[in-house]
């Protein structure tokens, strides 16, 4: 009798026991680890592709913002590729403003995220200018197919920087609902009026300048031609770099059919080239498309040292006239 | 009563055997029923969640099935494709987010998922180690990926041809894996996740190749006819994208004239979506806008009702089984006579008899119940395992 008892209590201790494991073992909280998005910030972090984007975004949001432009000083923002921490940057941030018109390539290259990319010229696609010489080429079965592209530098034209700072307006508007939407609104309307003054500087200069041949250093001036109907020839010449035979044979086969008196550089050219100009009765001038951060003063102070420049090339012809 | 249990105790140890057999018939009568019910109700879980975690899915006209069980769990057929204009389309709207798929390619057994950014905060991944997909041409694995793949961070992997047959199709594209994420016990971990861009360069619509006016690739090169070039097929296309010739690789014409599989639209709110769902509501309109939900309700409604034809199989089984269980006790009354006879002649009474065997028929299906019971509780933990294995086969 004592071992039948004994047994039965063997077998409810066992039972009991598996109710304890099984009612025990649970499944535990993992830690919290590093997530793949980043931490919020208190100021909307907005990364931008190039300096006239990061003026706006800085000028229109001014503290709701915090404005990332990682392009070194001294690269040009649209030729540049930054690194996979410069992309983790760009990946962080809550606002990536792009300019569009195939402007940084290195963007289709890699991975950010879509929602918060917004393309500031999108409103006015239609009116992108074709770059000259595009290669056409076919290989394979996929066939025939053009390696087309746009000319970037579209806030040289006014009108269309003002379309930009629209665009980044209304992305910061959207970006930021809880913020004084009359501020932004207000700082939009200032920077209007000051790129229209400029389109105005601009336009005067420009209808004094008449079809007066210009030379361009370098091909990125086509908006800027385009809205002010100037007789324009762009060659490809770098400021810093003296032009070889090729260049000088090339530019007097173009001075035989526009005969220029003036060249516009994206930067102050070097004095040998300069005086190499004069010699042939050009003169250099610099008007900075301000791709980068300058090394002194704002996009605006640029572009209105820019409309100074231009200004003079003006009151020259007007002189000589 | 003591005498009365210990009796029946004694019988049912003494005949050990007749004992499990009957406990174990009983214990599986009551057992797989339930236990079923508890697999089937703890699947239709785990599918709704995902579903119920995804609001609304977009994608061309088609097996809405198709749709969803490809857009969630990166299986069945590829559905009907689409281009990435109906994402630049759902993001124009303002009403919800954009998150477009192009599931078509595998890396052997794995599936690619070509995706933006966006899906792994939608989804909520989270990296074990490495970081995120930043470069055309890196991918980030799944837990069980990246186990299957035997692959990790630093490691590379191959997409697989579509078709083994498919000898003028484009070459595999060796892929870097920059991150590995946390298992989620979702679809998510069995796949290879990637820039969107880079199925398109697996799928050769994007590529990478020789700068047809180098002279390098001179001997591809048939004409020159200003700006035009025509090249033969021996011109370069790159396999793997390196820092070396990331350059190269470029696109022919309008993103949004791309292949992608599906859109999770993520309405910002109730009326936004309300409003989007509307947008599809034309009758040419060639796309199809659906709520998961409803596509997984009705297959579960499918599971459910041969989950309840399997269940009455069961219970006809279990009578079955039952009368024959009756039966054994109603024999073994007959072999039992002579001891039955033994315990009246000592003076047990009728009653006492009869509270023996029935006490002995009672201990029976109490201990059946009982592991019945232990088993339901041991298959109710461990069911969420235990389906997600199951579903993620």
């Amino acid at each position: 009798m004592t071992e039948g008892r004994s047994t039965m209590r063997h077998l409810l201790c066992a039972l009991l026991i598996l109710s304890i494991v099984i009612i025990g073992c649970g499944s535990k909280e993992t830690a919290d680890p590093q997530a793949v998005d980043q931490p919020p910030t208190d100021r909307l972090v907005v990364a931008t592709v190039n300096y006239p984007l990061a003026y706006f975004a800085d000028r229109l949001g001014g503290d709701l913002v915090e404005v990332v432009f990682p392009a070194p000083a001294g690269e040009d923002p649209v030729f540049w590729s930054p690194d996979t921490e410069t992309i983790a940057e760009y990946q962080a941030a809550d606002l990536i403003l792009l300019n569009g018109a195939g402007y940084a390539k290195w963007v289709e290259r890699t991975t950010l995220p879509a929602s918060k990319m917004v393309d500031t010229s999108a409103a006015f696609a239609d009116r992108y200018l074709e770059i000259e010489g595009t290669v056409t080429h076919s290989h394979g079965p996929e066939g025939e197919h053009e390696h087309q592209g746009w000319a970037f530098t579209t806030w040289l034209d006014p009108t269309l920087a003002i379309e930009h700072a629209r665009a980044v307006a209304a992305a910061l508007a959207d970006a930021l609902p809880d913020a004084p939407q009359a501020e932004i609104a207000e700082r939009l309307a200032g920077l209007e009026a000051d790129l229209t003054t400029l389109d105005e500087r601009y336009a005067a200069a420009a209808q004094t300048i008449g079809d007066e041949p210009l030379l361009f250093s370098h091909p990125v001036y086509q908006y800027f031609i385009a809205r002010y109907g100037l007789d324009g020839h762009q060659v490809h010449w770098e400021p810093d770099v003296e032009p070889d035979g090729t260049a000088w044979a090339e530019l007097g086969h173009h001075l035989d059919h526009h005969d220029a008196a003036w060249m516009i550089w994206e930067g102050e050219p070097l004095d040998s080239t300069t005086v190499a100009l004069a010699e042939r009765g050009i003169t250099s001038i610099v008007f900075d498309p301000c791709g980068n951060r300058p090394t002194e003063g704002s996009w605006l102070a640029v572009m209105q040292t820019n409309a100074t420049h231009l200004e003079r090339v003006a009151e020259s012809i007007a002189a000589e006239s | 009563m003591t005498d009365i249990l210990f009796l029946a105790w004694r019988y049912l140890a003494h005949n050990r055997v007749k004992t499990a057999v009957l406990v174990g018939s009983i214990m599986l009568i009551v057992y797989l029923p339930v236990a079923l019910r508890v697999l089937v109700t703890q699947s239709a879980t785990e599918l709704t969640a995902r579903a119920e975690a995804t609001p609304l899915l977009v994608g061309a006209k088609g097996s809405p099935l198709e749709l969803a069980l490809s857009s969630l769990y990166f299986s069945a057929d590829t559905p009907e494709l689409t281009t990435h204009a109906q994402a630049t389309r759902i993001a124009d709207t303002g009403y919800a987010t954009a998150i477009p798929l192009y599931v078509r390619f595998t890396a052997r057994t794995q599936p690619i998922v070509g995706t933006t950014l966006d899906y792994f905060d939608f989804r909520s991944l989270r990296l074990a180690e490495g970081r995120t997909i930043a470069m055309l041409g890196e991918c980030v694995l799944g837990s069980r990926a990246a186990e299957k793949l035997e692959a990790g961070v630093g490691d590379s992997v191959v997409s697989s041809p579509e078709s083994v047959f498919d000898i003028a199709g484009v070459y595999p594209l060796k892929m870097h894996v920059v991150g590995v994420l946390e298992p989620t016990f979702t679809a998510d971990d069995e796949a290879v996740f990637v820039d969107l861009k880079t199925t398109w360069i697996i799928q050769g619509l994007v590529h990478g190749h020789q700068d047809l006016a180098a002279p390098e690739a001179a001997p591809g090169v048939l004409a020159r006819e200003g700006d035009r070039i025509i090249a033969n097929a021996s011109v370069v296309q790159y396999t793997e994208i390196t820092p070396d010739n990331i350059d190269t690789f470029h696109f022919h014409g309008s993103v949004d004239d791309y292949p992608i599989s599906a859109v999770i639209a993520v309405p910002h709110d109730l009326r936004s979506g309300t409003i989007l769902m509307g947008r599809y509501e034309a009758p040419d309109e060639p796309m199809q806008i659906l709520k998961p939900t409803t596509v997984i309700d009705e297959l579960l409604g499918t599971i459910f009702t041969v989950q309840n034809f399997v269940v009455a199989g069961m219970l006809l089984v279990g009578i079955a089984a039952l009368a024959t269980a009756s039966l054994v006790f109603i024999l073994s009354l007959r072999l039992r006579k002579r001891e039955i006879e033994t315990m009246a002649r000592i003076g047990g009474s009728r009653l006492r008899v009869a509270g023996v065997l029935v006490t002995e028929i009672a201990v029976v299906i109490g201990m059946s119940v009982a592991l019945a019971g232990v088993l339901t509780v041991l298959t109710a933990r461990f069911a969420p395992a235990v389906v997600r294995v199951l579903l993620l086969q």
